[in-house]
């Protein structure tokens, strides 16, 4: 029984995914601060940013210094001009909604 | 810009950089290296007891694929300039994306970041350096496919091939993540392309499913090692469950941890709990929670037994948090529920389901990370004394309850003397445990960075007395740790990395292995 459901759970699947090697790289910025910096600045984990008309060129800095314990993050990891459209639209981004 | 300001690797002329740098500029391209300290930042953000200067890359190279990791092993050879290779580089704590020993080319692979292949019938996927494991799961997601992988608690901007290189671990019952590996690519010090286990053969189509080959098995010598770049990594995953019932068991006293560990253990390894256990102390959960230090203790020094007995009272939390989960169907859940439940109440544990976590960030991050879901919810630990000092001090252990008991002590008795918490959890593998602890502190408190580190040495050589070893140790520590080791052990590994890398230029230092 154990066994027949973990198969049947499986058979609807495709059986090889190849996925080309394709390289993964942002969408826009908006993608980079879902995937990454949501974790933290919408989790009480790091300080919230939206919505305080935080420079641009400040949070583009922080990002690539880090600051205390806020991790570095290199070029390799989010390129200038994705960076610079998480800091824009961080920059202009209304105040997170309170629960 | 010249390199007559910058970090030199030890014992290369600035001339011998500069060409070096030159003929990598022409296989990797111009903006693909980087010199301008600006630039090179990103690279020394470390959370170690130790100057920034200590670990400060004279330049960082991104090349995007085997062909250029081997052209560049060339050039390496031919000046001596050493590289020290990284995937994701978020190891935090132990020693980041810096390289091992100052003046090292920092060789990021983050760029590489292909899912070649996963394969839905055999669950196995085959993936580069650079992949993150929330490109992984996003991936998984996308093409709707039911498979679960095991992910260290920094999962969204860590990723697979780093962390089992490294030899980490997760939540899931896949969560010895070296263990779950299967196939590695190799670029070795000359330029060759190894491929371990069943790679070795052209043509083979089992390379991510049969990992020991023919012949001695060569995977394990490549991880916590500077004998080659690894370039590609086989891993296996999950069949997600059709059930998954994760829970936490609380319980009220330090020292209930011996009969934890009694009662789990059998368990775990009847494998009726799968995955890997973690019994989380208050400390480590608090921040989580997230509790401020500050609205407890101001005073100089540990926080008193008194004030967490109050954050435990205050936040329900316990001074032991077990968190475990049952994967299978509703009937094998089950059956088992009924043991867990008989255990809680057997050692006077409070159980605490999926349905009753509802609203506690410190219990669904972690219910989440045993399905494999990444977050970032363990990084509130980083509040808790603030000024981003980590190190992690990680000694293994039997999986016996004195032990965990004898391990708390003393590890608490030594923290509390150099004034930092016991912020302690201890990870059950299968026969062991990882006494995971993290050593807070704030990095721009000089006296309390020099106590750090002053503090994990003790540490380290306290518990090496007593003849616990680390599983795993930050770079500013590497020598230290490996020399607790004995000399046998470290002979032949330096007697490999002369004979697989005679020029000492992979990451000399690396896990305390140079020539």
């Amino acid at each position: 029984m154990h066994a027949r459901r973990f198969a049947v759970c499986l058979g609807s699947v495709a059986v090889l995914v190849a996925a080309g090697g394709a390289q993964a790289a942002w969408r826009d910025g908006g993608e980079a601060y879902e995937k990454v910096c949501r974790y933290c600045h919408e989790a009480n984990v790091g300080p919230v940013l939206k919505g305080r008309a935080l420079p641009a060129e400040y949070i583009q800095r922080v990002v690539r210094m880090g600051n205390r314990a806020m991790p570095a993050f290199r070029r390799s990891e989010i390129d200038d001009a994705t960076l610079a459209d998480v800091a824009r639209r961080i920059s202009t981004s209304a105040a997170l909604a309170r629960e | 810009m010249s390199s007559k300001n910058k970090a030199l690797p030890k014992g290369v002329s600035a001339g011998d950089f500069d060409q070096a740098l030159r003929e990598i500029r022409a296989i990797v391209g111009d903006e693909h290296v980087q010199i301008e300290d600006e630039q090179l930042a990103p690279y020394n953000k470390i959370m170690m007891p130790v100057p920034d200067a200590q670990h400060a890359p004279s330049a960082a190279v991104t090349p995007d694929g085997v062909e250029q990791i081997q052209r560049i092993m060339k050039v390496a050879n031919k000046y001596r300039v050493p590289v020290y290779p990284i995937s994701t580089g978020k190891n935090l704590g132990y020693g980041s994306a810096a390289p091992v020993q100052r003046g090292q080319i920092v060789m990021d692979l983050r760029r590489m970041n292909r899912i070649l292949e996963v394969d839905a019938d055999l669950c196995t996927a085959l993936v580069e350096p650079g992949v993150t494991y929330q490109q992984l799961y996003d991936y998984l997601q996308e093409h709707k496919l039911p498979l679960w992988f095991s992910c260290p608690a920094p999962s969204a901007i860590a990723g697979p091939v780093g962390n089992m290189v490294d030899r980490g671990v997760g939540y899931t019952p896949y969560g010895e993540h070296f263990m779950f590996s299967c196939g590695m690519e190799v670029v070795l010090a000359d330029g060759q392309v190894l491929r371990t286990g069943m790679g070795a053969m052209e043509n083979s189509n089992t390379w991510q499913v049969f990992k020991w080959g023919y012949g001695p098995t060569l995977d394990g010598m490549f991880t916590q090692s500077n004998y080659g770049v690894v370039t590609k990594m086989g891993m296996w995953l999950m069949p997600a469950p059709p059930d998954f019932r994760p829970f936490c068991i609380q319980y009220p006293n330090e020292t209930d941890i011996t009969k934890i560990v009694e009662a789990l253990r059998p368990l775990r390894i009847a494998m009726v709990i799968p995955n890997a256990v973690v019994i989380a102390h208050t400390l480590w959960e608090a921040p989580c929670t997230p509790v401020k230090r500050a609205d407890y203790f101001t005073g100089p020094g540990a926080i008193p037994d008194e004030a967490v007995k109050k954050i435990q009272a205050d936040h329900n939390i316990g001074a032991w948090n077990v968190y475990a989960g049952l994967y299978g169907t509703k009937e094998t859940n089950d059956a088992n529920w009924k043991i867990i439940e008989a255990v809680a109440a057997g050692t006077g544990g409070k159980i605490i389901t999926q349905e009753q976590s509802k609203g506690s960030q410190a219990l669904q991050y972690r219910f989440d990370l045993m399905k494999g879901k990444p977050n970032l919810g363990e990084f509130g630990l980083y509040n808790w004394r603030g000024g981003g000092g980590s190190i992690w001090f990680a000694p293994v252990s039997q999986a016996k309850g004195s032990e965990t008991l004898k391990q708390m002590k003393m590890a608490k008795d030594i923290l509390g003397k150099y004034g930092f918490d016991y912020v302690g959890e201890f990870i059950v593998g299968w026969r062991d445990m990882h006494h995971v602890i993290d050593l807070l502190y704030d990095r721009s408190d000089e006296t309390q960075t020099k106590n750090a580190y002053a503090c994990y040495d003790e540490l380290l050589h306290t518990f090496a007395k007593e003849g616990y070893g680390m599983y795993r140790a930050n770079t500013a520590f590497a020598e230290k740790v490996a020399a607790t080791y004995g000399p046998v052990k470290r002979d032949v590994e330096k007697r490999l990395k002369k004979a697989l890398d005679p020029n000492n230029i992979i990451a000399p230092g690396r896990c305390g292995i140079s020539l």
